[in-house]
């Protein structure tokens, strides 16, 4: 062992990535050899030093900001997923079926929801609540129900959040989010129902798309003027976004 | 909810780990948020690539590239980039109080030694010292052979070495 091999070997040998062998090499060289072991011990302080810094961390607010984008593209993925796999549906099968199959029965039940629907936008009464913060609107039917209904932020998505508004339809105390497409305006009646959950049903009522579906002991009924393909979207958005 | 296996058990027990990297890649903290960002969305989006594997380095590695796709960006655009010129900046000179101060101890003369040093040779000490990673790991961070990572790290150490004895202070402490 010669001062050459160890001036070659100073660095994995202080971060230990040399065999055993080449370490008791090394090692006894340095027993014996005074200026290889000052080299050595000159390169294990800077190692030492640096090693000495503070070690900076991310910020809560980093972390908020991380968590917060992490679940935006989570549910644009599946979200996008969601619209292709419904449209190789739609394009298979034949559509008067599927449409027929699934269809929302008529009563006057729906006829109050598009009523309702369409008062909203008329009397220019669509908000009791205005705001795009779901930690404003979802507050605001505190008391004022016996139920918490489900608010969600989809403007990432595209879907915004407009505002909320307390309605009775067929007699019955229901909260109304309103979300926004553009110029479209989107109606998500909610009420207690049964716990039992269904899939989303579809309807079409003098000229509005209508949804609705069961979930988690609440009942869903979106009505809305914009196309059947975007309003699907938007239901699938509401259904996969966390919160 | 469903959602994507493990990004928050995979990826954000590192995320202090990809900050402090970022930090020393960037040399700002504003900067180095924007890229460990920029980086978990990739990450989460790459997830499945990661197999088995550890996911430390595989993150850095993202990381990285992040970076280099911003630096890239910003030198298509029409700004001067201002991180470019700032490793020509004289050390002293156009300081700030603060930094000022700060040079009177160790910690602010290592750090500026450091933040002096070449990116390449900055990148593979801050990857062995601060994240103890083996010159594998670092060579799979990096893309380059491990012999590069051994030499790389050589020299940044007899460079840093050359910087801090031109500052007495803290190879005094050091000794």
């Amino acid at each position: 062992m010669m001062c050459d091999d160890v001036e070659r070997d100073l660095d994995p040998y202080v971060d230990r990535e040399l065999d055993a062998d080449s370490i008791a090499a090394i090692r006894s060289h340095v027993g014996t050899c005074a200026s290889c072991r000052r080299r050595v011990a000159e390169r294990a302080g800077v190692s030492r030093l640096v090693r000495s810094m503070p070690y900076r961390v991310a910020s809560d607010r980093l972390r908020t900001r991380v968590v917060r984008r992490v679940q935006q593209a989570r549910l644009m993925r599946r979200v996008l997923a969601g619209a292709a796999a419904a449209a190789l549906i739609l394009s298979t099968v034949a559509g008067i079926t599927f449409a027929r199959s699934r269809a929302i029965q008529s009563d006057a039940l729906v006829e109050d929801l598009v009523d309702s629907h369409v008062r909203s936008l008329l009397a220019e009464h669509l908000f009791d609540v205005r705001s795009t913060d779901q930690h404003t609107v979802k507050p605001w039917f505190l008391g004022k129900l016996d139920f918490s209904p489900r608010v969600v932020d989809l403007a990432p998505v595209g879907f915004p959040l407009v505002g909320g508004r307390l309605d009775y339809i067929s007699g019955r105390p229901a909260a109304a989010v309103v979300y926004q497409r553009q110029q479209h305006t989107i109606n998500v009646f909610v009420w207690p129902a049964s716990d039992r959950d269904s899939g989303v049903r579809a309807r079409t009522i003098r000229g509005f798309n209508m949804r609705h579906w069961d979930r988690n002991g609440m009942s869903f009924w979106a009505v809305s003027d914009l196309n059947a393909v975007e309003l699907d979207t938007f239901i699938r958005a509401f259904q996969l976004s966390p919160g | 909810m469903t959602r994507s296996p493990g990004f928050e058990e995979i990826v954000l027990p590192h995320l202090d780990a990809a900050f402090n990297y970022a930090r020393w890649l960037t040399r700002n903290d504003a900067e180095a948020e924007d890229v460990v960002q920029d980086a978990c969305v990739r990450a989460m989006r790459f997830l499945p690539s990661l197999r088995d594997g550890d996911a430390r380095p595989w993150l850095f590695a993202i990381v990285r590239n992040a970076w280099y796709n911003r630096i890239a960006r910003r030198a298509g655009s029409a700004d001067p980039s201002p991180i470019a010129t700032a490793r020509h900046e004289p050390a002293d000179g156009a300081l700030d109080p603060e930094a000022r101060l700060l040079q009177k101890d160790a910690v602010g003369r290592v750090r500026e030694a450091l933040e002096r040093l070449p990116h390449d040779f900055r990148e593979v000490l801050v990857l062995r010292e601060f994240e103890e990673m083996s010159y594998k790991e670092i060579a799979s961070v990096v893309g380059v052979p491990i012999g590069t990572v051994m030499s790389r790290l050589a020299r940044a150490r007899d460079r840093l070495s050359v910087l801090l004895r031109s500052s007495p202070l803290p190879m005094e402490r050091w000794r």
